[in-house]
């Protein structure tokens, strides 16, 4: 499988502020690339440095196994991009910033085929393409870049929070026009904090924090990592009994009995070891979820959440 | 009250120092402008000799205004007022579409509408606010007039005259924001009204009947239908009127009331004039990133190619009628040749120095396209542009591309106009070479700040606006202005404008083009290059 960006100790500084602080990240061919962390991790300095936009103080960006910054126009030939926060020019139309796009990403030389796409494209994310740039909305903006982007066929998609500013329904026939790209082959960057959007749509993801790569992997390896929580009623029994119960099972953690709730959280690995013990419990209302990405997120982000919920603690005391 | 207050006093923390400067500004402008005319036409008879020229000429009148007798402070506010007044028209209708159109178009206005200041009270305190400042601004011309020794009830009167004509445009600044859904159509129908109001009392005033001394013009029938020409009416320093300051208030409380009714009726955000559709697919020509420089920079440099066009006519019809009254009133020449440099032909000297303020116009046009390129950068649209097959420092390339461009159809139009007047002439076919080689002759310094303002956007982004406007302003003043000024030899030399070819004479000297020619290619490819090693800085 070929590497279609790869990034090892990437680093960038602006000033003696560090937003990229050794950040790795690895996309191969055909791959949906969920890149993930909250604002301010670095995502879209890392986008920017593939990109060839930005030039990195440290460590090695490699885009189609070429150096992003020497070789900017030509690598942008295989790359279609979607900005986190799109502008568009003020007197021109969205139709007009579409065509423009497309145009100067070389993907207009089929004229019929081309305009087929667009007024597809236009159709299904149901644009006014007539209007003033400055007359759109932010939904609006993005889908100019993501109608632009989608009109072309590219390698490599490369698309930062591409949809903050789309409505539900909209985020649908994002997550279609996703699956079609990927099916055609292409390779797809998705940064986003949005994490059940990532989970639709994503084999793979990174998590970064910080600006340094602290997770990556497909899906089902970092579930690996955490825990499975277990939930049953506590239908009226002694909650001091059910906790003494649940306490003899091991590999229960975190225990809390809450809102007529037991719930409980194990190793993933270790379910099945649980379950005979709960079918002695013989209990009711029996919930296993496993970990959510959202989980895997917090994993990681929680104790800076702590420590904010400290500092406003202080704060108020 | 209180919410009213509240929303005044946001107007005037938000617009402290750009009003200022503005109020300011003109403040100088009349003081500074009074006192060269003091220095010029202190005696009498210059002034009689000048006003004479201005109205048989007429063309004059169109930038001026109508004479009214020779008096210092009459013929101060000849020179004056409408300049005076356009400027304030200028402040006055920004300032409203700043505060309303423009809040509105950026849904902050609705977060106001929101609260229980409501969706009108935001219109009541613009009002207010903007009649503030032009009562302001009335007080301080007034003051500036009287600083610089004109009479005490004529300044007042101008004072005034001043405050009524910008409240006058204040109301037709709030008329515009109620009909334009957006803040550049707004902002675009208030200048087309002060501009126009300015031209239409120069066509007024040039088709004025003229009094048998020549030196007092009755202006013509469409002098009355501008704000402007009101504030002309009320024959500062001579007569001291003011019922004519009652139209431009009777006008606005019209207008105010109209607005007040639009906007009782209207959604929140919606405007009288639906926004224009506009195309749903780009044309040909909007097909390459030199297709879209080209694009962002075509509608100013219309502007600008009309205005150029209009000066050139101007200064070649006026040299003719120079030409012609030179054997009426010798002193006038000789006035007007010592303020030109000896040497040359009082025509040719004419046109140079015209065609010189034609060369700092282009070199503005110019400067412009290089901030149009930081523009494109801070907005974050070049970003996208850079994240297809352009390479940076082609990216770059085209605007400065652009740039040539915009220079070249500027001077030429300059030159058409120059062309299209030399009729006036009674020796057009001597006039031909000469407004060619003097608009050739403004290329190269219009090619200095174009590069210099592209090496300020290469290797200091965030600077190019501030200091691309400095440069190229400060150079102006001292080149054209300075040598009257009195300024030292070595910086009046530090002016590329200073080194602009003079084709006057037989021998000219090209030697300063060229040179300037070199320094503007060499700005240019260092800044190019420099463009390689630069990422892209976005944000203010």
């Amino acid at each position: 499988m070929t590497t279609v960006i790869s990034a090892s100790g990437l680093e960038k500084r602006f000033g003696r502020t560090v937003a990229l602080d050794g950040l790795d990240l690895q996309v191969d061919a055909g791959e949906v690339h969920g890149f993930l962390g909250p604002n301010g991790a670095g995502k879209s300095t890392t986008i920017r440095i593939i990109l060839g936009l930005a030039r990195a103080s440290g460590g090695s960006a490699a885009l189609f196994g070429q150096d992003p910054w020497k070789h900017a126009g030509e690598l942008h030939r295989r790359v279609a991009y979607v900005p986190g926060d799109v502008s568009l020019w003020p007197n021109l139309t969205g139709g007009e910033a579409i065509d423009l796009l497309a145009r100067l990403r070389g993907g207009t030389h089929d004229k019929a085929g081309y305009a087929a796409r667009k007024q597809r494209l236009l159709e299904v994310f149901d644009f006014d393409p007539r209007k003033k740039g400055r007359a759109y909305s932010k939904g609006n903006r993005q889908k100019v870049a993501l109608i632009a982007a989608f009109a072309t066929s590219a390698e490599l998609y490369i698309l930062d929070e591409p949809t903050s500013g789309l409505d539900p329904l909209m985020e649908q026939v994002f997550n279609r026009e996703i699956a079609r790209v990927s099916a055609e082959g292409a390779t797809v960057l998705l940064s986003s904090h949005i994490l059940s959007e990532v989970e639709e749509l994503c084999d793979r993801v990174s998590i970064i924090r910080a600006g340094k790569t602290v997770e990556s992997g497909t899906l089902a390896e970092l579930r690996h990592l955490t825990r499975t929580e277990i939930a049953f009623a506590a239908d009226g029994v002694d909650p001091a009994t059910l906790a003494a119960e649940v306490d003899r099972i091991p590999d229960a953690h975190d225990l809390l009995i809450d809102h007529g709730r037991v719930s409980f959280t194990v190793d993933s690995d270790r379910v099945t070891s649980v379950l005979p013990e709960l079918a002695r419990l013989d209990v009711h209302g029996l919930t296993v979820s496993p970990p959510s990405l959202e989980e895997l997120f917090l994993r990681h982000y929680g104790d800076e959440l702590r420590e904010r919920t400290d500092v406003s603690e202080e704060a108020l005391a | 009250m209180s919410t009213l207050g509240t929303l005044l006093r946001q107007r005037l923390r938000r617009d402290r120092l750009q009003l200022a400067l503005w109020i300011i500004g003109i403040g100088v402008l009349a003081y500074g402008s009074i006192a060269a005319v003091l220095d010029t036409y202190g005696d009498e008879a210059e002034r009689t000799q000048i006003l004479q020229l201005a109205t048989a000429s007429r063309t004059i009148l169109v930038f001026r205004g109508t004479p009214n007798g020779t008096d210092l402070g009459a013929f101060s506010f000849f020179e004056l007022f409408a300049w005076l007044a356009l400027m304030g028209g200028l402040m006055s209708t920004f300032l409203v579409t700043r505060h309303t159109r423009a809040e509105e178009e950026q849904g902050r206005a609705e977060l106001i509408a929101a609260t229980p200041a409501g969706r009108v009270k935001p219109t009541v305190a613009t009002l207010i606010h903007g009649v503030v400042a032009n009562l302001v601004l009335g007080v301080v011309v007034a003051l500036a007039l009287i600083g610089a020794g004109l009479e005490a009830e004529g300044s007042w009167v101008t004072g005034a005259a001043m405050a009524a004509t910008g409240i006058a445009f204040v109301a037709i600044g709030l008329f515009a924001a109620q009909l334009f859904r957006t803040s550049r159509g707004a902002n675009g129908a208030g200048v087309a009204v002060v501009v126009g109001a300015y031209l239409l009392r120069g066509i007024g005033d040039a088709a004025g009947t003229p009094s048998d001394d020549l030196l007092h013009v009755t202006p013509a029938w469409p002098s009355w239908l501008s704000p402007i020409g009101w504030g002309q009416a009320t024959g500062a320093f001579v007569e001291n009127e003011l019922w004519p300051l009652l139209l431009a208030l009777g006008v606005s409380v019209v207008l105010v009331a109209i607005v007040f009714a639009l906007q009782s009726v209207r959604d929140q955000g919606a405007s009288l004039l639906p926004g224009r559709k506009g195309r749903a697919s780009a044309s040909w020509a909007l097909s390459s990133s030199f297709g879209l420089a080209w694009r962002l920079n075509v509608s100013t440099l219309i502007a600008w190619a009309v205005g150029a066009a209009v000066a050139g006519l101007t200064a070649s019809s006026l040299s003719g009628l120079i030409d012609e009254v030179s054997g009426d009133v010798p002193q006038v020449v000789d006035t007007l040749q010592a303020a030109l440099g000896g040497g040359a032909t009082l025509e040719q000297a004419f046109i140079a120095m015209f065609l010189s303020i034609i060369g700092i116009l282009a070199a503005c046009c110019a400067v412009q396209v290089a901030i149009r390129a930081r523009q494109e950068e801070a907005h974050g649209t070049a970003e996208q542009v850079l994240a297809t097959p352009v390479p940076r420092m082609r990216w770059l390339l085209e605007y400065w591309l652009v740039g040539v461009l915009v220079i070249v159809v500027v001077l030429a139009a300059a030159w058409l106009g120059g062309l299209a007047g030399s009729g006036a002439s009674n020796t057009p076919s001597d006039l031909v070479p000469l407004i060619s080689q003097a608009a050739l002759a403004q290329l190269p310094v219009s090619l200095v700040f174009l590069g210099l303002t592209l090496l300020v956007f290469a290797l200091l982004p965030r600077w190019t606006i501030g200091l691309g406007w400095s440069i190229v302003g400060v150079a102006a003043i001292v080149g054209v202005f300075g040598p009257l000024l009195g300024a030292p030899d070595w910086m009046v030399d530090l002016s590329p404008f200073t080194h602009s070819p003079v084709p006057t004479g037989d021998d000219i000297d090209w030697s300063g083009g060229f040179w300037m020619i070199a320094i503007g290619l060499v700005a240019a490819a260092l800044a190019v290059v420099s463009m390689r090693r630069r990422e892209l800085a976005s944000g203010a």
